[in-house]
């Protein structure tokens, strides 16, 4: 080694004048500041490979996503790596930028600018690798957007030699062949260790040395397809370019032809392989403006083994691990005094549900008196209420919030969400006990198999719960019921179920009107034109990408907010490419047909999810495997892990115990002396958090808003999960 | 509440990082920034205990500030050295200690004392001359009326008695050709501080259009009103017959008030043959009633 270290290229960042007239000119600029506590800006000349994570939605909802803090601090916490951010412009700056660029021309025009990152202000452009986090199918035309005004090539056939790789992750990405067309590559399940892995492959071909040739091109050291094909070799890491789809002559799918040796045939989710011992993510960004999800978060799980039968997020984030309660006691405290914050929620789709919530719970509440914890659930049952009472400091406010997501026993069993209405009644009948006032119910209408007695159920339910509350609190009592429509997603049991048409959704919305009446009673509905947008493109193919471009021409845009989506803007856009969007999202598909996305492995296997389909239809239950017997959802056979069932009594940690071969072994209840696995023991200091194991981590981009999709309530769902944060079980 | 055994007065500015902050956002990162460093700040009595913060005068989103002020009040005694070393490290990111010093913990309440607040902003679109008559009628006039909208309400005052002092100054956009966030204040590789350098200047050059300082004293006062830069830039521009470009109330911020700056939201489609644009505004320093007139 010499003493002179590699300088890397380092292009100028934007005019600080030119940011600044341009913040001038919004209602919002702390969004495009940057600036932020543990924000990290480097020196781009002394680092080799650089991200720019991109979160095509608003700054409130990007900054609130636990995955972006996470890869954030991952690729950071490289001294050859940076990651800087960039969250899609709302209307007013996109006026401005996309004026810029050569629109009308006003007064003292500024000079062309393309989209910049926070931290340096530099053109996304500029970047080796422009990562997409895909958590919603409406941020479709928000990505078409953010890449126009980077001004980076639309298409992976449309980039420049010199333009980044566009990679997304996220926990849409199952099915991300609508998107195909817009992105280089993609990553399946947790980026924790992928992001480092495409990185150190980037670099060792050269992907980072941009230099003009002779012919005054600006090239990179390897071509993008050269590239491509290395990325391809990497597990988890889905390159659509290197596949063609074949259609059948009637418009189904027929098959996916693969171009190249390399593309495997199925490329299966990653799963980060420390999460019990390990947190990564300790230094969170603190937003400068008000956020959706403003607190701390500490993962204390990751996925669920609920089943139930609507949701994506519980089916393909299996297996089921669980923070070591030591280790989450200990990274919580570090997170508190690296962020400051006065709240933090102890995030994971079901909280309730976690083994150690209570010791976590408890300790957390002596060590830090001061803080506020908040816990999402999906349970209905008096053990959530209880939880939720203990660790509530912040009043009754906003009603207590729970999901028996339908009206029936019938129909909850063939969702498999096993509540009895006897479960419900008792739950509600607690909150109201222990001095909530209001509580606020969510259903589904639309279910596969659903009769008009099940809508019905609905009201019924309502009513009963009701009558609870009057008994306690007389007129006071209220009763929110939140109506969201049926979605079906892909790599769940209801992948292949229709949604119902807008008729028919209204006729159920109609007739539960009429039957919710009363003092007390109120109900919400969302008109559902977005849901049959989320259903098209969540079970769509490749060829809905000339759709998403078509709308994003005709000038559709952040399309999660009420006050932008244009439903006429995307009908437009499918009749001009000749498809329909009803077919994609109201068709029951045969279990037999050949599905789009079905080179692409999630947690549970298509068998599972069959066998899933048939028992949903005869109304039987599929029991969590956290407390009862396994069910063969084919999670561990696809990611090498080993599960903890509940048979025989309350299930163990799984502590990796090192890199070979991912060997795990059950290391007992906490304070157990078997818990002792070698190097990475978690021995209650955070010291696990050790500078090795820093250099692997990644991506669980599928953890995207855990609340949000716990419902798989969207964004529209967002507006009263805030209203119930602050301690609150918002399932 | 916690009983107050100290009551520091800090002098504070604010810089670039912190600038976009609306006043309940910023009382926020102050917040989280005691908490991170553990400065034992007295909380406040009611429902849910704050931090005992008191600003001067809330900083209005996008404005930097050179000698604001603020009260904190403290649970425990700390040496001066010992607060001045924690508040170094301890401040959120945007703001920089400029001094301390202590205050009778029952001197009266901080913001009724103030009297006057200074500022200087860059008008960008104008020349000097202009502006200079523009002042200049200001000046001479007696009476200004001025419209302000809150809410639903609008009221007339006269801004004329709130303006102490106004003239032009040399645009002051020094920060625009300091070095960018990436690059370390010294021993920067030369190629990174020249090209950001010059990259400043094609932001200027390319636009071509003229330029000019402008400095305001303005009344801050409880009793006799308060002055703001914004209104007085409305008044020249309409002197000028240009229209502004000023960043937008934050509308869910219930500590901005709304005044006619909404002349500058969002109506991106509108066509404003010649705008004036406000740059960098920095509140200079404060004045208490002792200090002034």
């Amino acid at each position: 080694m010499t003493g002179s270290r590699e300088v890397y290229e380092s292009p100028p960042p934007l005019a600080p004048l030119i940011v600044e007239r341009l913040l001038g000119r919004v209602r919002k600029p702390g969004r495009y500041a940057g600036g932020e506590w543990n924000s990290v800006s480097k020196d781009w000349s002394q680092v080799a490979l650089k991200w720019c994570l991109a979160y095509p939605d608003l700054y409130e909802i990007g900054m609130s996503n636990l995955g972006l803090r996470i890869l954030y601090e991952v690729l950071n916490d490289r001294p050859d790596r940076l990651a800087e951010r960039c969250f899609a412009p709302d209307a007013d700056l996109r006026r401005e930028l996309r004026r810029a660029a050569g629109g009308p021309s006003v007064e003292a025009a500024l000079p062309d600018v393309p989209l910049w990152s926070l931290e340096t202000r530099r053109s996304l452009r500029d970047f080796d690798v422009v990562g997409l986090s895909l958590g919603y199918e409406l941020v479709a035309a928000n990505v078409l957007e953010m890449l126009h005004l980077a001004g980076i090539g639309l298409t992976t056939a449309e980039r420049r030699p010199s333009d980044p790789l566009v990679v997304a992750g996220g926990s849409i990405v199952l099915n991300p062949e609508p998107f195909a067309d817009f992105v280089d590559a993609v990553v399946l399940g947790e980026g924790e260790d992928v992001v480092i892995e495409i990185s150190d492959v980037l670099e060792s071909i050269g992907w980072h040395r941009r230099q003009t040739g002779s012919d005054g091109v600006l090239r990179r050291g390897v071509d993008r397809a050269s590239a491509l094909l290395a990325l391809a070799r990497i597990p988890g890491v889905y390159v659509p370019s290197l596949y063609r789809p074949r259609y059948l002559d009637d418009g189904r799918f027929d098959r996916l032809e693969r171009m190249d040796s390399v593309a495997p045939e199925r490329i299966h989710s990653r799963i980060a392989d420390d999460f019990e011992t390990t947190v990564r993510g300790i230094r969170q960004l603190v937003p400068n403006m008000a956020i959706v999800f403003d607190r701390a978060q500490i993962e204390v799980m990751r996925g669920c083994t609920r089943g139930c039968r609507f949701c994506q997020a519980g089916m393909q984030s299996r297996p089921l691990r669980e923070r070591a309660p030591d280790v989450a006691v200990a990274a919580a405290e570090q997170i508190l005094d690296a962020t400051g914050y006065e709240e933090i929620g102890l995030t994971s789709l079901s909280t309730a549900d976690y083994t150690y919530i209570r010791e976590v719970g408890t300790e957390l509440h002596r060590r830090r008196p001061d803080v506020t914890l908040s816990l999402p659930s999906t349970r209905v049952d008096a053990f959530t209420v209880q939880l939720v009472d203990a660790i509530s400091q912040t009043g009754r406010k906003g009603g207590f919030t729970f999901a028996p997501e339908a009206g029936t026993q019938r129909m909850r069993d063939t969702i498999n969400k096993g509540v009895s209405d006897e479960e419900i009644a008792r739950t509600a009948g607690l909150a109201f006990e222990r001095g909530w006032s209001s509580v606020k119910l969510y259903f589904m209408i639309g279910l596969p198999g659903e009769t008009m007695e099940d809508v019905l159920g609905i009201a019924a339910i309502s009513q009963r719960v009701l009558e609870l509350g009057r008994r306690r609190h007389g007129g006071r009592a209220a009763v929110k019921a939140a109506i969201s429509t049926f979605i079906p997603k892909v790599m769940t049991p209801f992948q292949w179920d229709g949604q119902d048409t807008k008729d028919e959704i209204e006729a159920k919305v109609g007739a539960l009107r009429k039957a919710m009446h009363g003092k007390g009673l109120t109900m919400t509905w969302h008109d559902p034109q977005s849901s049959v947008l989320e259903a098209a493109l969540g079970r769509g193919d490749r060829r809905l990408g000339a759709v998403i471009k078509r709308a994003w021409e005709m000038g559709a845009g952040l399309d999660a907010w009420d006050e932008h989506f244009d439903f006429s803007i995307w009908l437009g856009a499918f009749a001009a490419e000749g498809l329909d969007p009803a077919w994609y999202a109201q068709r029951d598909i045969p279990t037999g047909e050949s599905l789009p996305w079905e080179h692409l492995a999630g947690g549970v296997s298509m068998e599972f999810l069959r066998r899933d389909r048939v028992r949903a239809d005869a109304a039987r239950t599929t029991p969590d495997c956290h407390w009862g017997p396994c069910s063969n959802c084919g999670a561990p056979a696809a990611t090498g892990f080993a599960c903890d069932t509940g048979t025989d009594g309350p299930r163990r940690l799984l502590v990796s115990i090192g890199d070979e071969g991912r060997a795990w072994r059950y290391p007992g209840a906490p304070g157990d002396a078997a818990r002792a696995v070698g190097t990475r023991a978690a021995d209650g200091t955070g010291a696990n958090v050790d500078a090795t194991r820093g250099q692997l981590r990644g991506w669980p981009y599928d953890l995207l808003g855990t609340e949000m999709q716990s419902k798989d309530a969207g964004l529209r769902g967002l507006a009263s999960l805030v209203e119930a944060a602050g301690g609150e079980s918002t399932g | 509440m916690s009983e107050v055994r100290q009551r520091w007065r800090l002098t504070f500015a604010r810089d670039e990082d912190a600038r976009y902050l609306s006043h309940l956002d910023a009382v926020h990162q102050w917040e989280r920034a005691f908490r991170r460093a553990r400065i034992p700040v007295a909380t406040s009595e009611g429902f849910s205990p704050r931090p005992r913060l008191i600003f001067a005068a809330p900083l209005q989103l996008g404005m930097l500030a050179e000698h604001d002020l603020a009260d904190l009040y403290m649970a425990e005694r700390l040496t001066a050295a010992d607060l001045r070393r924690r508040l170094i490290d301890g401040l959120p990111r945007g703001y920089r200690l400029v001094d301390i010093h202590d205050v009778w913990t029952g001197a009266p309440a901080l913001a009724p004392q103030l009297s006057a607040a200074d500022y200087r902003l860059t008008l960008f679109n104008v020349e000097r001359p202009r502006l200079q008559e523009a002042v200049d009628r200001i000046l001479a006039a007696e009476r200004l009326q001025r419209v302000r909208r809150r809410e639903s309400k609008t009221t007339t005052y006269d801004l004329r008695p709130l303006v102490l002092g106004l003239r032009c100054v040399e645009p002051d956009l020094t920060a625009h050709t300091e070095t960018n966030r990436d690059t370390p204040a010294a021993g920067a590789a030369a190629a990174g501080a020249t090209s950001a350098g010059a990259t400043a200047a094609a932001g200027l050059g390319q636009d071509r259009a003229p330029m000019a300082g402008l400095w305001l004293r303005l009344r801050h006062s409880q009793d006799r009103g308060s002055g703001r830069p914004d209104e007085v830039v409305a008044a020249l521009a309409e002197y000028l017959g240009l229209e502004i470009y000023a960043p937008a109330d934050d509308t869910d911020d219930a500590a901005q008030t709304d005044d006619g700056r909404r002349l500058a939201t969002g109506g991106g489609e509108r066509s404003r043959p010649s705008a004036l644009e406000v740059l960098r505004p920095i509140r200079e320093r404060l004045w208490l009633v002792d200090e002034v007139d």
